[in-house]
């Protein structure tokens, strides 16, 4: 037979499992839904993970993706158990406000912004916010973190340096503290110490900034690093610095000059291995997506057992098919339909099903992926690749399941067929 | 014709019948359609063996219209089954158009059944989810041939049968008799060597029967060769030649004028 009547015997063949599908509507919900599960599984997750990591990228981005971190530690899973006393990461230094100081001197670097981690109840006159995570950093954080300020300022270097006891707020705090009244010039209390309210912030919701709680929902203030270096009880050798190379600086050569320095500042011997660790947003991205990458796996093995049981559905509706039909086979087979022509047409309408199947765990994906951009920060989409890759297997599934039915039906004897009542 | 048919082919014993037989197996011709040689057909029934056909030796030319009649069981169906390459013998040969179609494998014989054969059975075995059209089509698919000479054509064959204007009805929207011209239609559209039909008025009323009867009797007038298993004398009396089996063997081979005295029918 010539291709395009292939083509057109094929379509005949969907027409048939459609028909078909109509005529047994149990054993074909079973099949479908099957399948559709296993698709929707991947795709719903593919969805979230591929919207995930757009965002991280953009948050990402945000910073510059010349930008990296000097930390104690690195991040992700390849980081040692810090309870296991080989751990040489235990016993690392933290940056101390000396490494930052001259990091920020290096002629490769546009500025470097120191950043300690709190947490404080925050109480003012009768109105108290417990646990409200802040971000002691330095006056840089205005550039990194892209930050709009309005009302009021951000703090200048003097008082950074002076350890001033001045804070900006987010929205949500401010609301929170203050109602409808202007923040500024408020005086609040962190734990017992006054601070003087100097402006709001306002940052763009990113995914990840929310996941950690400085998203535009969660009350959350900014203070001087070195007020809280100085003055809170937060814990020094955490100590985080986000550099960002000189335009014209590469982020390698940057990363450079900033392990000569602390090496030479810690007296490291060539032989020593670095008592610190450089992070760029490549690394950031490999930690992501090996995180996400095993929990993709997960979902993958989900769906196969999802494709397994729509498998073996259709070997049943198949089978019950190729029975029901075995008159219709002896008639084709009476009419010349050879071995092939009647494997063919089985294949199609196995892969129909499982088609069919693919299509609707799609649907339900997206749909879920749209009710997940509405309603979350994730800007859960699903990718192109997803719905391909679900497609094929799909009917890949329906092909190599269908292969027995299919088989069979075209090993029929056609006497014994038609005899068949 | 019948004349020089008798002439020519003396078939009324099982001696003659064995020489032409002998003669055409010997040298396959295109001259007969259909040459049987000894061929015996065996059903395994659980270690009971039913032996429906006990060596059977026919030959049929071209253009003749052949009724084959016998009670039921005698092995008339088995027969034609093998005729129409759906099924082969045993033992014994079976040359289709002078060719060996008996030790054939199943994909050859179904080229063989898609380009030499037509068949009409007794319940019309149209695909009830296709039209009219759609079944008479399928021989033409499995043939290869392009879409557009597809549809001329089985619409040619539906117009043949008095059927142009139902095209696009579905089996059940058709009645019986004009299921059966869709079943006629589609074993022609392929223009086979041999049209096989096995009992194709069982299922239908007698005048609806006769309808159908003039149609295969067109047929034959126009040379198409058909092979037509019937219960009823009155049928096979449209037949040229009539072939009595007998418990899987022919007991009797005659030509129509010899039949008919001997029923006593007047034409
Ligand atoms: N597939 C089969 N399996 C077993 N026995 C069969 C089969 N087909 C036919 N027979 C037997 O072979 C004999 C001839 O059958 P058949 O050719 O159908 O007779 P007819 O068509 O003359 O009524 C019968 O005894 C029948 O029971
Ligand atoms: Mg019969």
């Amino acid at each position: 037979m010539r291709l395009w009547d292939r083509i057109l015997m094929s379509l005949e063949g969907v027409m048939i499992a459609l028909d078909s599908l109509r005529a047994n509507k149990v054993r074909a919900a079973l099949t479908i839904s099957g399948v559709a599960v296993g698709v929707f599984v991947v795709v719903a997750m593919g969805a979230t993970v591929h919207g995930v990591r757009t965002s991280f990228q953009s948050d990402m981005d945000e910073f510059g993706t010349q930008t990296f971190q000097i930390r104690r530690r690195n991040p992700g899973f390849n980081s040692c158990d810090p309870t296991v006393d080989d751990c040489p990461e235990r016993r690392y230094p933290g940056v101390s406000l000396a490494e930052w100081k001259a990091v920020r001197e290096l002629p490769e670097v546009e500025n470097a912004m120191a950043w300690l981690f709190g947490q404080s109840t925050i109480t003012y006159r009768d109105r108290q916010v417990k646990n409200v995570g802040y971000d002691a950093q330095s006056t840089e954080w205005i550039q990194t973190d892209q930050a709009d300020v309005f009302p009021g300022r951000t703090f200048t270097e003097a008082e950074h340096d002076a350890a001033a006891q001045v804070t900006l707020v987010n929205q949500k705090l401010a609301t929170e503290l203050f109602g409808d009244s202007d923040p500024i010039g408020k005086a609040i209390d962190f734990d017992g110490r006054q601070f003087t309210v100097i402006g709001v912030y306002h940052t763009k919701a990113g995914f990840l900034k929310s996941l950690d709680g400085r998203g535009p929902d969660t009350p959350r203030a900014v203070i001087p690093m070195m007020t809280a270096y100085r003055r809170m009880g937060v814990w020094r050798r955490s100590m985080m610095v986000m550099v960002r190379p000189k335009v014209e600086v590469s982020r390698d050569a940057a990363m450079d000059a900033v392990t000569a320095t602390l090496r030479g500042m810690r007296g490291l011997r060539p032989a020593q291995p670095n008592s610190f660790f450089l992070v760029g947003q490549d690394k950031m991205m490999e930690t992501f997506d090996s995180l996400f990458g095993a929990i993709f796996m997960v979902g993958l093995g989900l769906s196969a057992v999802g494709l397994l049981v729509g498998g073996v559905g259709v070997v049943a509706i198949m089978m019950i098919s190729v029975t029901e039909r075995t008159r219709e086979i002896g008639v084709r087979k009476a009419l010349g339909a050879t071995r092939a022509t009647i494997l063919w047409q089985f294949l199609v309408e196995a892969a129909t099903l499982t088609s069919i199947g693919a299509i609707l765990g799609l649907l339900i994906g997206a749909g879920l992926a749209w009710v997940v951009r509405a309603n979350t920060p994730v800007p859960a989409s699903v990718p192109v690749s997803a719905v391909v890759m679900s497609l094929v297997a799909a009917a890949l599934t329906g092909v190599v399941f269908g292969m027995l039915p299919a088989t069979r039906a075209s090993r029929l004897d056609p006497v014994e067929a038609l005899r068949h009542e | 014709m019948s004349q020089h048919l008798e002439e020519e082919v003396p078939l009324s014993t099982t001696a003659e019948r064995k020489i032409i037989v002998d003669q055409a197996g010997a040298a396959p011709s295109k001259e007969w359609v259909i040459v049987t040689r000894g061929v015996k057909r065996e059903y395994d029934m659980g270690g009971e063996i039913v032996r429906a056909l006990r060596g059977v030796d026919i030959a049929v030319r071209r253009n003749e219209y052949v009724a084959i009649m016998g009670p039921s069981g005698s092995g008339k169906s088995t027969l034609m089954n093998i005729i129409g390459c759906l099924d082969t013998p045993n033992e014994g040969e079976y040359w289709l158009n002078g060719q060996l179609v008996s030790t054939m494998k199943d994909d050859e014989l179904a080229r063989v059944r898609n380009k030499e054969i037509g068949f009409v059975f007794q319940t019309f075995n149209l695909l009830p989810r296709a039209t009219a059209l759609a079944n008479v089509e399928l021989p033409l698919v499995y043939a290869g041939i392009s879409s557009n000479e597809r549809r001329e054509r089985a619409m040619e064959a539906l117009e043949a049968v008095q059927l142009g204007e139902r095209v696009h009805h579905r089996p059940n929207e058709l009645s019986g008799g004009q299921r059966q011209r869709v079943a006629i239609a589609r074993a022609l559209v392929n223009r086979p060597s041999i049209l096989l039909a096995d009992e194709p008025t069982g299922n239908l009323d007698s005048k609806t029967s006769e309808e159908i009867m003039r149609v295969f009797e067109g047929l034959a007038e126009t040379g198409q060769t058909v092979i037509m298993v019937t219960h009823e004398p009155d049928i096979a009396a449209h037949a040229r030649r009539v072939v009595v089996l007998r418990d899987g063997t022919i007991e009797s081979d005659e030509r129509r004028e010899v039949f008919t005295e001997k029923l006593g029918l007047t034409l």
